[in-house]
């Protein structure tokens, strides 16, 4: 059986995005699930964001798969969309199948007559199994799966929904992304200046329970994680001198870690790596960091969110100001790079934009992100404002836009917004300085490509520093619930951290502890809408 | 050799297989939450090939080798005239669909035509006008009524999520029913004249120049819209990978202010070098 796979681009191609400037990432999920098939069927990959857009139509019309599949994160729901919608016009016969964290975490955008299968959760299991139903039903064009848990699909006029799949399969299991898919895009892949860059996963899931963060809840709040050994077998197999491991939170269990330092230090492994992780552990754990410094850590993307302790706490962060300083100084000391996501929020004034930009000058952060606080579907944050929200087009949702209604005029809060670059260079520069006295070598390492970074960070910063391109952006998209209510930033009522927790029955907030047979936004989806027959099924199980 | 029904039905499936059909920029149009802003500018981009695409026709007529074939492209020209519209031609048709989205339709026609569409009408004209008969019959009939209905189809859904009301749609809900005729009176004059290889060749080479063209139309259009959305987007990677030098020259070029204002110039040359539509429109009907 042929098995196209598809990374769709995160916007419409001459967009502008961080993928285009900060960090461009291997499709891991699209290798880690396609390692579990490769054996059996003939496999390949198109990543469109480094292909030319015609050759989507070409491989479908002259290589006919005879399934193809997709991935898609919030902001890309339509690209993926359509590619499927175009496999369905170009192969009819093949099965179309979404995967990822927007099917598994907002399924009903992806109920469409071209779409067979969404797969939700974690794929490897279930689309093993799905390649190896539709091999035997295709010839009779069955596009029914009757029994593969974690998936979704068309059965007549309803949509029939299995079991949710459990996560608890060792991840050491699993065999090892097939990155020979994607060798034809070497040296295509970076963060910031680290390039060629590999990715790898070390781990899945968060035990935190952040509110604007869906990751949680898309793996339970249970964090599994490969054996250090496994680990150090793919940086070793990985070409490239930069690997970045995409772990949702690889700062967290001490005794793994340490184990990874102990295997990287015995086979004397010397690549450069950058990870993301949480400031707390860091201010926690300064010896572990200057451990994992030595052993090749490079670059730590951390969410700082926030410089102050009463919006971390509103956030559910369970971080403070302080540790967020502290963290900055080992991370300095140890001449880790960092990379640092702030979040301004919609009922923000001039004076506390002005507030963060100066203290995130008093840091030493290689690249300060700041973005705005966005309920993302499949969050806390999402169910309590999705009556507020300013837009539906999920392209908004990029971090970059502001979907809720704002306390300063729209243009006012952009231009502040907009300033970032230019009211946050000291920051980089001394990061920067820091790094060459600290570590020159790995300066120089990062540094060769710095002309090149710098290159195209310039040309995006021509679009950001231009606050009327975010305006542009929304024009005539302003058509959520909140625009629609004309309401204001009065009518939206942050957290503070100190709500309790509501029951299912409650106004705002669902049970932290999600259900074991479906997610958490099904029952949200089936409590306020009692006459849906597949999601009162499963949510009456728990 | 094939028969003339297999030949066509080989070259249907080869249409609608097409990448210009099946274009992603269709397929986006078709899933995200487009604005009206966006079909405006869609619109301005389209309305010159609605309104170029009787002069095809008009200019194939005379050319055509017998009075059957003459027959049924008449029967296409009637209702592109406005027969199957209550008496509105086509463009008068879109032209309160570009209204409805914003655009002034009376102000397109002294404009200097937007460079996808220029490009379009030349390369049709050039098949029309230089081309055998067969191949400007497979660009007209095929390569645009058999695509049309599969194409419009993406769009119109998007078109209804923005807004727009059935009226004001209605060139191209017409356009999925009516096309679908026009295919296959065009498909009965081919059927007549596609009886050998050479002739089965001819038509064939005329659908798909037709359909390169329109491929290349909807990367421009497509191209416009992100333009309109964000005019000081960067230049998106291709698929081969930039050098350091090539990233550097990019930038250092767009980073200076002679640099901008050069690009500037040589567009303006460029869009003057450019009929209007009013001029091509007329420049065509002296033809005929």
């Amino acid at each position: 059986m042929k098995i196209l796979l598809v990374m769709p681009t995160p916007f419409e191609t001459g967009r502008l995005g961080l993928e285009n400037v900060i960090w461009l990432a291997e499709p891991v999920a699209l290798t880690s699930i396609a390692a579990t098939v490769s054996d059996r069927h003939e496999v390949r990959l198109l990543d469109m964001r480094l292909e030319r857009e015609e050759t989507l139509p070409e491989t479908l019309a002259d290589w006919k798969p005879d399934l193809v599949g997709t991935t898609s994160m919030t902001t890309d729901v339509y690209q993926a969309k359509a590619v499927l919608r175009m496999t369905r016009q170009i192969v009819p016969n093949a099965l179309t199948v979404v995967g990822g964290h927007a099917p598994t975490l907002q399924p009903k955008e992806f109920a469409e007559p071209y779409i067979d299968v969404v797969v939700q959760g974690e794929g490897e299991d279930t689309f093993q199994q799905l390649c190896q139903r539709w091999d035997v039903q295709r010839a009779h064009g069955d596009r029914t799966f009757a029994g593969v848990a974690g998936t979704r699909y068309h059965d007549h006029d309803t949509i029939r929904v299995e079991a949710k799949r459990s996560q608890v399969r060792s991840l050491d299991d699993l065999p090892a992304p097939d990155r020979s898919l994607v060798a034809k895009y070497h040296g295509r892949y970076f963060f910031t200046s680290a390039r060629p860059m590999a990715s790898i996963f070390t781990s899945r899931g968060c035990s935190f329970d952040c509110n604007f963060c869906a990751i949680w809840e898309f793996y339970e709040r249970r964090t599994r994680y490969l054996s250090a050994a496994k680990i150090v077998d793919q940086m070793q197999a990985c070409e490239e001198r930069f690997i970045f491991l995409l772990d949702d939170n690889f700062l967290t269990n001490k005794k793994r870690i340490l184990a990874l330092c102990e295997e990287l230090e015995r086979r004397k492994v010397k690549k450069l790596w950058m990870t993301q992780g949480r400031t707390d552990f860091v201010a926690d754990n300064p010896d572990i960091m200057a451990r994992l410094a030595k052993n090749g850590l490079v670059g730590l993307l951390s969410g700082f969110e926030s410089n102050d302790d009463d919006n971390l706490a509103a956030l559910r962060k369970k971080n403070t100001f302080d540790k967020n300083k502290r963290a900055n100084d080992i991370l300095r000391d140890n001449g880790i790079f960092s990379t640092g996501i702030f979040m301004v929020r919609a009922d923000w004034s001039k004076e506390q934009f002005d507030a963060l930009y100066d203290y995130i000058n008093t840091l030493e952060i290689g690249i300060p992100l700041v973005t705005i606080l966005t309920p993302l579907p499949g969050t806390q944050l999402y169910r309590l404002y999705r009556d507020k929200l300013m837009t539906d087009d999920y392209r908004l949702f990029d971090l970059l836009h502001c979907v809720l209604p704002t306390r300063l005029p729209r243009a006012e809060f952009y231009k502040h917004f907009a300033r970032a670059i230019d009211a946050t260079e000291v920051s980089c520069y001394r990061a920067m300085r820091s790094l060459l006295f600290k570590r020159p070598s790995v300066w120089w390492a990062m540094g060769r490509n710095l002309l090149w970074f710098y290159a195209r960070t310039w040309r995006y910063q021509r679009v950001h520093r231009d606050y009327t391109s975010f305006l542009r952006d929304e024009e005539g998209l302003l058509n959520g619930p909140g625009a629609r209510g004309h309401l204001t930033w009065r009518d939206v009522q942050y957290p503070t951290g100190s709500e309790p927790r509501t029951d299912r029955e409650g106004q705002s907030l669902i049970p932290l502890r999600i259900p074991k047979r479906t997610w958490a936004d099904d029952v949200a989806d089936a409590s306020q809408n009692p006459h849906n027959h597949d999601l009162p099924a499963l949510a009456a199980g728990e | 050799m094939k028969t003339p029904r297999e030949f066509l039905s080989d070259l249907r499936d080869e249409i609608e297989a097409h990448p210009a059909v099946n274009h992603l920029f269709l397929n986006r149009l078709a899933t995200s939450p487009m604005s009206r802003q966006d079909y405006r500018v869609f619109a301005e981009n389209h309305y010159p090939l609605v309104c170029a695409f009787t002069t095809y026709m008009e200019l194939l007529l005379l050319r055509a080798p017998d009075s059957e074939a003459r027959l049924w492209l008449s029967r296409v020209l009637v209702d592109e005239y406005g027969e199957g519209s209550e008496g509105k031609d086509h463009p008068t048709l879109y032209a309160s669909f570009v209204d409805a989205c914003g655009g002034d339709s009376g102000r397109l026609g002294p404009e200097r035509l937007p460079s996808p569409a220029h490009a379009f009408i030349q390369a049709h004209q050039r098949l029309v006008r230089r081309g055998t008969f067969l191949e400007g019959l497979g660009a007209v009939g095929p390569g645009h009524e058999w695509a049309i209905p599969k194409m419009f189809d993406a769009i119109v859904p998007g078109l209804r999520r923005a807004g727009l009301s059935d009226d004001q749609i209605g060139y191209f809900t017409l356009h999925l029913e009516q096309d679908e005729d026009h295919g296959a009176w065009l498909e009965e004059a081919l059927v007549r004249t596609a009886g050998t290889p050479e002739a089965q060749a001819q038509v064939r080479r005329g659908a798909l120049t037709s359909l390169e063209a329109r491929m290349r139309f909807w990367d421009g259009v497509q191209a416009a819209v992100i333009r309109y959305r964000q005019p000081r987007a960067t230049r998106a990677d291709g698929p081969s990978p930039r050098t350091l030098l090539h990233e550097v020259a990019l930038t250092s070029w767009d980073g200076m202010t002679m640099g901008r204002a050069l690009e500037t110039w040589r567009a303006r040359r460029a869009t003057d070098a450019r009929p209007t539509l009013d001029g091509m429109l007329l420049a065509c009907r002296s033809l005929t």
